[in-house]
C-alpha cells in the first residue's frame, strides 16, 4: 500500500533511508541539511546520532557498513571538509553495507561562509554521485544509492542544494524493506588501508569508475527527453532542471541523476544529432568540463552564472543569449526599493552584553562560527574575522607571532562558543594553552547548537540540570589542559563582565572567561518586560546601540525629540538595556508590581 | 497547463515554514501537483524570509519565476513591499499591518516605508490589508495571525472546508486546534467584509 505525501527533500532522504532498510545515521547539524538527521530520529527502527562533528559523523557510518549496515551521514557542505580525511581513505574500501554521504551545499551562501560546489569531491574520491532534482527523487536516490553502494562496493554522494532541502514536494511513501548485516567480519586485506593492501586498491577503484560509468550508460537515473525539431540539447541536473522544464524552452533535455561519473558514449552518441549541446549546472563547470576534456563542443558557463542560485529567469536569458528561441519573460514589475534585513541578534540573546563590552574595549577580536558570527554586523561590527569552525584558536596564535615579529604589542581576544568548542575548539585550546602572548578567549557557553535550531551540546545537561543527559563542563575541561587563568561569569552583570574583560587584557599569557547565559530563544527565558521612563530619558541612544530587536526610537506624544521605546511584547527581561542606561531610564516592569529585580 | 503561485514573505521567527507546509497540504489533498519552496538560511535570527506555494495539474519548478506570482501573503508589511516584484501586475495581496522594524530601521540608518498599502496599489496590485496581529491577540494568541491570514487568502482558492480543517488539525498543536479554526473562520469574514466596504 502506497500513501501519497507532501515532504522537503530533507524529509523525503530521510525516508528513502527508513524505506531502505538502513540502520545507522550520523551527522552534525549545519545548514541545509540539519532535518535529515531531525527526521531519522523519529524512525526508531534507525539509529540516529547528532556526532560532535562531520568527521565523527563520517566515521560512525564508516564503522555502520563494515559490519554490515546500510548507513547514511549527512552534513553541509563545508562539514565534507572536516570529513574529508576519512572518506578520502575509506574511499579505497570495499564498502560493505550500504553507504550513502548526502551533502546540502549552499549556491548563494543563505547560511554558509562559502559556495564550494561537493561534486568537485567525488572526481576527487573516485566514488558515485547523484543529484536528486525533486523530493520524490531524494527519497528514490537513497534506495538506488544503498543498492549501488552495496553492488559496486561505493561510498555514493548524494548531493542537495539548499533549495531542494526545503521546498516540498509530492512523495509516494512505501514500507521499510528490512536489512540486516552480518556484522563486521576481520578481513586484513580489505579493511586496512596501508601498504601494500592500499596499492592494490588504487586499481580498485579505477575499476569501480569505469564499471559505474558503463552504469550510467543505460541507468533510468539519466533521462533523455527529446524534442521534436530542436537544434539544441541541454545536458542538466539537479534543480536546474527543474527550472528549465518550467521554461518549456525548445530544447532537448539530457538529464544526468547520476552525474559522476560522467555517461560520456551515451552523451557524445545523443549529442551528434544536435547543432549546439549547452550544459546548464549551478556553481563549477563540473559536467561542461568533464564533456570538453572528453572532445565535446559544449558551452555553459558562457551563458549561465557561475555563483549563486539560478532561476528560471536567469536560464531564460542565458538561452537567449545562446540562441536559443524562447518566449520574453512576461512584464514584470521593478523591485519596489526597499530598507534591507539583515539578521538580528534575538531579544535576550546573551551574546549582546559581550558584544557591548567588546565594543568599548576596542580590541582586536577573532571570531568563528555560531549566532556570534552576527558579531561582525553594524551596528557592533566587533567581530574581524570569521573563516571556520574552530578556526579562531589557531588564528589568534598566528597573528599574535606576526604583531611579536612586527614590533606590535597589544592585547587579543577570540570568541568561540560551545557547541565550536565541542566541534573543533579542543585542540585549538591544547594548542593554545601553553601561549605566553596576551591573548583572551571568551567561550560564549550558551548550552545549545543555537544558529542550526537548538540541538544539544555537551552543556546543555549543565543548564537543564538534567543529569540523564550526558555532558561536559567547559571549565574542568580546559583545567585538564593545564590552563590556569579561567573565570566563569553571567554576562548580563555588564559592569563586571566589562571589568572582568579589563583585566584579562592587562594579564599576559592566554586567560579564558567563560559566559554562562543561556540562549534565550532556544530556552524560551522570558522575564516581566522593560520600559523606557519618557520623563527621564534623554535620547542619547546608548540602549538602542545594544541592538536589541524591541527597542527603537520612538516620537512620543507631547516630546520635542525622539526617545527610546521597548516593545513589551517581543521583550524578554534580559535587563542589558537598563544596566547601560545612563540615566536609568528603563526599568523593570516587575517593580511596578513591587517585586525585586535580578538579571 | 495552469499553476497557481502564492507568495509569502515574512521574517524569520515568523512561522513562514508553517503556512507554506499547510498549504502544500490542502492543494495535495485537493488533488493538485504541487511544490513548495522556503527560503530559511539564517531566518531564525530576524532576517527576511520567503516561500512559495505552486500548485496545478503539473508544477515543476518550486518556485515562482518573477512577476509570475497570482496571491501573495505578507506577514510583515515591509516584507510585502520587497517582493511585490514577484507577482503579477494584478495579483491579490494579504498584507498584515503588523511591522517589525529591521535592524538599520531600529539603528536610524533606514526609515521604515510610509503608505506600504499605497505603494502596492500604485502597481495595480490588489491590496487585502488585515490587522491580523491585533486580531490575533484578541483572539487570545498572536501566533493565530499566520492562520487568520490563510483564511483570507482561503476565499480565493478552489479548495474545501475540509481539506483546509485536515491540514490545520495535522499542523498545529492539538490544544489550539479551536482557536486556529476560529482564526481561520475570521480571516475568511476579514476579506468578505473588506471587499464590502471598498
Amino acid at each position: 500500500m502506497s500513501q501519497r505525501v507532501v515532504l522537503t527533500g530533507n524529509q523525503a532522504i530521510a525516508r528513502g533511508f527508513w524505506e531502505g532498510g538502513g540502520s545507522v545515521a550520523a551527522s552534525y547539524p549545519g545548514s541545509p541539511t540539519v532535518e535529515i538527521l531531525e527526521t531519522l530520529k523519529e524512525y526508531k527502527e534507525v539509529y540516529s546520532h547528532w556526532a560532535l562533528n562531520e568527521k565523527i559523523a563520517l566515521e560512525i557510518a564508516i564503522g555502520g557498513s563494515l559490519a554490515g549496515g546500510r548507513s547514511l551521514v549527512s552534513m553541509k557542505h563545508v562539514g565534507l571538509n572536516i570529513a574529508l580525511d576519512p572518506f578520502m581513505t575509506f574511499t579505497q574500501i570495499k564498502t560493505n553495507g550500504g553507504f550513502v554521504l548526502v551533502v546540502g551545499d549552499d549556491p548563494g551562501l543563505s547560511s554558509s561562509q562559502n559556495e564550494q560546489d561537493t561534486r568537485a569531491l567525488a572526481r576527487f574520491a573516485k566514488v558515485a554521485l547523484l543529484e536528486p532534482s525533486t523530493a520524490q527523487e531524494a527519497k528514490d536516490f537513497v534506495a538506488a544509492a544503498l543498492h549501488m553502494s552495496e553492488e559496486y562496493h561505493t561510498p555514493v554522494i548524494i548531493r542537495l542544494t539548499s533549495n531542494l532541502c526545503h521546498s516540498r514536494g509530492v512523495v509516494e511513501l512505501h514500507e521499510r524493506i528490512e536489512s540486516t548485516g552480518q556484522g563486521f567480519v576481520k578481513d586484513q586485506a580489505r579493511y586496512n588501508m596501508l601498504p601494500p593492501y592500499a596499492n592494490a586498491q588504487q586499481h580498485f577503484m579505477r575499476e569501480r569508475l569505469l564499471r559505474l560509468a558503463e552504469l550510467g550508460e543505460t541507468s533510468p537515473l539519466n533521462r533523455y527527453e527529446p524534442r521534436e525539431g530542436s537544434a539544441c540539447l541541454v545536458i542538466t541536473s539537479a534543480l536546474p532542471y527543474c527550472y528549465l522544464k518550467e521554461l518549456n524552452a525548445p530544447v532537448s533535455i539530457m538529464k544526468l541523476g547520476l552525474s559522476y561519473p560522467l555517461p560520456l558514449s551515451r552523451l557524445k552518441a545523443i549529442a551528434a544529432n544536435y547543432r549546439q549541446v549547452l550544459v546548464l549546472e549551478e556553481l563549477m563547470p563540473h559536467m561542461e568540463s568533464e564533456l570538453q576534456a572528453a572532445g565535446l563542443g559544449v558551452y555553459g558557463k558562457e551563458y549561465f552564472p557561475f555563483t549563486g542560485e539560478l532561476t528560471s529567469d536567469e536560464i531564460r536569458i542565458g538561452l537567449a543569449r545562446a540562441g536559443v528561441p524562447v518566449e520574453a519573460s512576461p512584464s514584470a514589475l521593478d523591485p519596489i526599493s526597499t530598507p534591507l534585513r539583515t539578521p538580528i541578534l534575538c531579544a535576550g540573546c546573551p551574546h549582546r552584553p559581550v558584544f557591548d563590552v567588546l565594543r568599548e574595549a576596542k580590541v582586536d577580536v577573532i571570531g568563528d562560527i555560531g549566532c556570534y558570527s552576527l558579531g561582525i554586523l553594524e551596528p557592533f561590527e566587533v567581530l574581524n574575522t570569521v573563516i571556520s569552525m574552530g578556526a579562531s584558536l589557531g588564528m589568534i596564535q598566528g597573528v599574535a607571532k606576526a604583531h611579536r615579529h612586527a614590533g606590535i604589542s597589544r592585547p587579543l581576544v577570540a570568541t568561540i562558543g560551545d557547541g565550536t568548542f565541542f566541534h573543533s575548539g579542543l585542540s585549538g585550546f591544547a594548542d593554545l594553552a601553553k601561549t605566553t602572548e596576551n591573548i583572551t578567549v571568551i567561550v560564549l557557553d550558551n548550552h545549545t547548537t543555537a544558529m542550526t535550531g537548538g540541538q544539544d551540546t555537551l552543556t546543555t545537561r549543565s543548564y537543564l540540570k538534567d543529569d540523564s543527559r550526558y555532558g561536559m563542563s567547559i571549565m574542568e575541561v580546559l583545567k585538564s589542559f593545564g590552563i590556569k587563568d579561567i573565570q566563569e561569569i553571567d554576562q548580563f552583570h555588564v559592569v563586571k563582565t566589562k571589568r572582568v574583560l579589563a583585566e584579562a587584557l592587562e594579564r599576559d599569557g592566554l586567560s579564558v572567561i567563560i559566559a554562562t547565559r543561556p540562549c534565550a530563544l532556544n530556552f524560551k527565558v522570558k522575564n516581566p518586560h522593560f520600559f523606557v521612563d519618557p520623563k527621564v530619558c534623554i535620547g542619547c541612544r546608548r540602549c538602542v546601540k545594544v541592538n536589541c530587536p524591541p527597542i527603537s526610537m520612538l516620537m512620543y506624544e507631547g516630546q520635542q525629540k525622539k526617545q527610546s521605546f521597548i516593545d513589551p511584547a517581543h521583550c524578554v527581561g534580559c535587563s542589558v538595556c537598563s544596566q547601560v542606561c545612563p540615566v536609568k531610564a528603563i526599568k523593570s516592569s516587575a517593580t511596578l508590581k513591587g517585586q525585586e529585580v535580578q538579571p | 497547463m495552469s499553476v497557481t503561485s502564492i507568495m509569502i514573505a515574512g521574517v524569520g521567527g515568523q512561522g513562514l515554514v508553517l503556512l507554506t507546509r499547510v498549504l502544500a497540504q490542502v492543494a495535495l489533498a485537493a488533488g493538485y501537483d504541487v511544490k513548495s519552496g522556503d527560503v530559511v538560511g539564517l531566518a531564525q535570527r530576524g532576517g527576511m524570509v520567503w516561500g512559495s506555494v505552486r500548485y496545478g495539474e503539473k508544477v515543476h519548478s518550486p518556485l515562482i519565476p518573477r512577476g509570475q506570482g497570482d496571491f501573495m501573503i505578507a506577514m510583515e508589511a515591509l516584507e510585502g513591499l520587497r517582493f511585490a516584484h514577484m507577482l503579477k501586475p494584478s495579483a491579490k495581496v494579504f498584507l498584515s499591518k503588523y511591522r517589525i522594524l529591521p535592524n538599520r530601521v531600529l539603528i536610524e540608518k533606514d526609515e521604515y516605508p510610509a503608505n506600504i498599502p499605497l505603494l502596492l496599489g500604485e502597481r495595480g496590485l490588489v491590496v487585502v490589508e488585515i490587522d491580523a496581529e491585533q486580531m490575533a491577540v484578541d483572539l487570545g494568541n498572536r501566533r493565530l495571525s499566520n492562520t487568520l491570514l490563510l483564511g483570507a487568502l482561503s476565499v480565493e482558492l478552489p479548495f474545501s472546508k475540509d481539506h483546509w480543517e485536515d491540514a490545520l488539525r495535522e499542523n498545529v498543536p492539538p490544544k489550539t486546534l479551536d482557536l486556529n479554526l476560529l482564526a481561520f473562520a475570521a480571516g475568511r469574514n476579514t476579506e468578505a467584509q473588506t471587499c464590502a466596504t471598498t
